[in-house]
């Protein structure tokens, strides 16, 4: 299960998930963001309330992170303690901007 | 009333219809109301002339059925509506079992090979057409519940009786393993326990099949009143505490008939499958390697193949896998309880058989006196069920989608809360198993799909876990492929490739091996 929120103002998009960010949801964050992206300049990402993350998670951050550095800039923060490991050994924690 | 049985032999066809109509009529002249059987073993060929001719006597016989129609005239039968009209049967193809390899050995008869790929198993009944109709089922049952069983696809006449035909490929049994490959002792006694253990992990169906508890207190009241000082009755009470399963329990449960064909274990016979609880197998076990030898050591070599010092090592040794013990006080234990059932049956069996006396050097004395004296011991003949790992519920087979990512999410985290697992151990193996599943589900059947069996093993002193995934899909070792480099800006890194390195990193040890088909990837944790 994932809970989406998003809220959009002045080309700044915040997306706050909760759940687990894995093979099943992945499809619905890409869709979410997808529908965002465009124009957008600020796209932060709340994972407060994110418990889980797998590959099929990274790969849509990897591509929402390519698409931002081409069009402005992305974030993630509140962060916890085992998605954080998980950016650490897979090196994201380099490539994300993790406040 | 009387089947007439009537041959048809030959051509019927426009030429001699008429001809062939009138000879059966003349035979049938005075009969009255029988039921009309018309053999059809020599027949031939028919023509739709010879097809009105039975029509015409169906409507004077509603009766009539037709007998040993061979495979081709059967299709005629068949493809013209017939065989929905009135009782047609096939003729059973004859086939001789001598000088055939005997590969096991049931209490209803023996199973042949009859050539490289098949084997028929045969019936001491001279009228086996109802048992093999009764096995065909049982078998069929337990194959869907999960016992590896063959299944009969034809049934022939073999001498005076039938035999059930099943493809069987380099089938060897136990007992002939054990006889001739003494290396391969531990072997066996772990796939035998492992099925053992499979098959009462299977729950059944309620009504589907007998409750052995019946059988063995028909046994118990038969021989009870032998027993001095109300210990029958002590006897026959604790058989009837036994409390009820709808668990599975084979009920001849031997060497002979756990075979090894190919690479598969399959068990073969399956007319004495029940319910009820393990003690009734161990106790039946106990007599096919112990207790029928007891007295005549030399009668296990001509039926097992194997000597009897082979066989009651075989027996200890299942006993202690089968508890998952090697404490001797507690096999002691249970073996008590065993023996109380098997005395019982020896003395019934004597009785009925032999018919004789219960002095004191009889067999029946000897196994009253040791019957007495663990009736003394004992007051229950329950074991705790819980000593049993429930085998089946260790492994989950499911169809490998990617929607069953939470079954099987939820399949293994059932086993890692009940060993204590933290949360965040949970949350990494959670990951590595979607991992391996997700690749499985998209790559081994691609484009098809097909199976996954994950299996959970947990493990004490250090506790860990070992998760092993296996599917029968295109041979492919995930490990092989090189890790990426993690050092990359994100515009370099590419999408994928990480499942597989979370799965290295999260787990202690990820082995993958390709065996008897089949993809194994194995990958521990401590907890």
């Amino acid at each position: 299960m994932l809970n989406i929120q998003k809220t959009i103002e002045n080309e700044t998009a915040n997306v706050a998930l909760e759940g687990r960010l894995d093979t099943v949801t992945a499809p619905d964050l890409e869709k979410t963001l997808k529908e965002i992206l465009p124009g957008l300049k600020s796209l932060v990402f709340d994972f407060e309330k994110l418990d889980y993350i797998s590959s099929a998670g990274l790969r849509v951050l990897l591509s929402a992170q390519k698409a931002m550095n081409a069009q402005g800039g992305m974030q993630v923060k509140n962060v916890n303690e085992t998605v954080m490991e998980i950016f650490e050994v897979t090196g994201f924690s380099d490539i994300l901007t993790i406040i | 009333m009387n089947d007439k049985i009537i041959k048809i032999s030959g051509r019927i066809d426009s030429e001699n219809a008429a001809s062939a109509e009138q000879r059966i009529l003349e035979q049938l002249a005075g009969a009255g109301d029988v039921v009309v059987s018309l053999d059809a073993s020599d027949l031939v060929y028919i023509s739709s002339a010879g097809l009105r001719v039975i029509l015409r006597l169906k409507k004077a016989y509603p009766k009539l059925k037709i007998t040993n129609v061979n495979a081709e005239i059967y299709d005629i039968f068949d493809m013209t509506g017939f065989t929905e009209m009135m009782t047609v049967e096939k003729a059973y193809r004859v086939v001789s079992v001598e000088g055939c390899d005997v590969i096991g050995e049931g209490f209803n008869g023996k199973v042949y090979r009859i050539d490289k790929d098949n084997v028929v198993k045969t019936y001491k009944n001279a009228d086996a057409l109802a048992e093999i109709q009764h096995e065909r089922e049982v078998a069929k049952l337990a194959l869907i519940l999960g016992v590896p069983t063959a299944i009969s696809y034809d049934v022939v006449r073999v001498g005076d009786s039938y035999g059930s035909v099943f493809e069987l490929l380099n089938a060897r049994s136990f007992a002939k393993i054990l006889a001739k490959e003494p290396d391969k002792f531990e072997w066996c006694v772990t796939e035998y326990v492992k099925m053992l253990k499979k098959i009462h992990s299977i729950t059944v169906p309620e009504g589907r099949l007998p409750k052995i508890k019946d059988k063995t207190l028909k046994k118990i009241s038969r021989m009870k009143d032998t027993l001095p000082d109300g210990l029958g009755d002590k006897l026959y009470g604790m058989v009837q505490a036994i409390p009820d399963t709808d668990h599975m329990v084979h009920g001849d449960f031997h060497t002979k008939n756990i075979v090894l064909a190919g690479d598969e274990v399959l068990v073969i016979d399956m007319d004495t499958l029940s319910t009820g609880h393990p003690i009734f197998d161990l106790y039946l076990m106990y007599n096919a390697y112990v207790g029928f030898y007891e007295f005549d050591h030399d009668a296990v070599l001509s039926f097992q193949g194997f000597d009897y010092d082979t066989s009651v090592r075989f027996w200890k040794a299942c006993l202690s896998a089968y508890l998952g013990t090697k404490d001797e006080k507690k096999i002691s234990e249970t073996e008590d309880k065993i023996h109380c059932l098997s005395y019982a049956y020896m003395i019934d069996r004597d009785r009925r058989y032999n018919g004789v006396s219960a002095n004191e050097d009889s067999h029946v004395g000897i196994f009253t006196a040791k019957l007495i004296d663990v009736l003394g011991r004992i007051d229950s003949l329950d074991f705790e069920l819980s000593e049993i790992p429930k085998e089946a519920e260790k492994e989950l087979e499911t169809d490998a989608i990617t929607d069953n990512l939470d079954v099987v999410t939820d399949f293994v985290n059932a086993h890692l809360d009940a060993a204590g697992c933290s949360l965040k151990t949970r949350s990494q193996i959670d990951l590595a198993v979607e991992e391996i599943f997700i690749n499985i589900a998209n790559y081994a059947y691609a484009p098809n799909t097909g199976k996954a069996v994950v299996r959970v093993d947990l493990k004490k002193d250090p506790d860990a876990v070992a998760i092993t995934f296996s599917d029968r899909g295109i041979p492919y070792d995930p490990l092989k492929k090189p890790d990426p480099d993690v050092a990359l800006a994100a515009e370099e890194r590419e999408i994928g490739g990480l499942g597989i390195f979370l799965t290295k990193k999260v787990m202690d040890e990820v082995a993958y091996e390709y065996k008897n088909g089949q993809n194994i990837l194995t990958m521990t944790k401590k907890l």
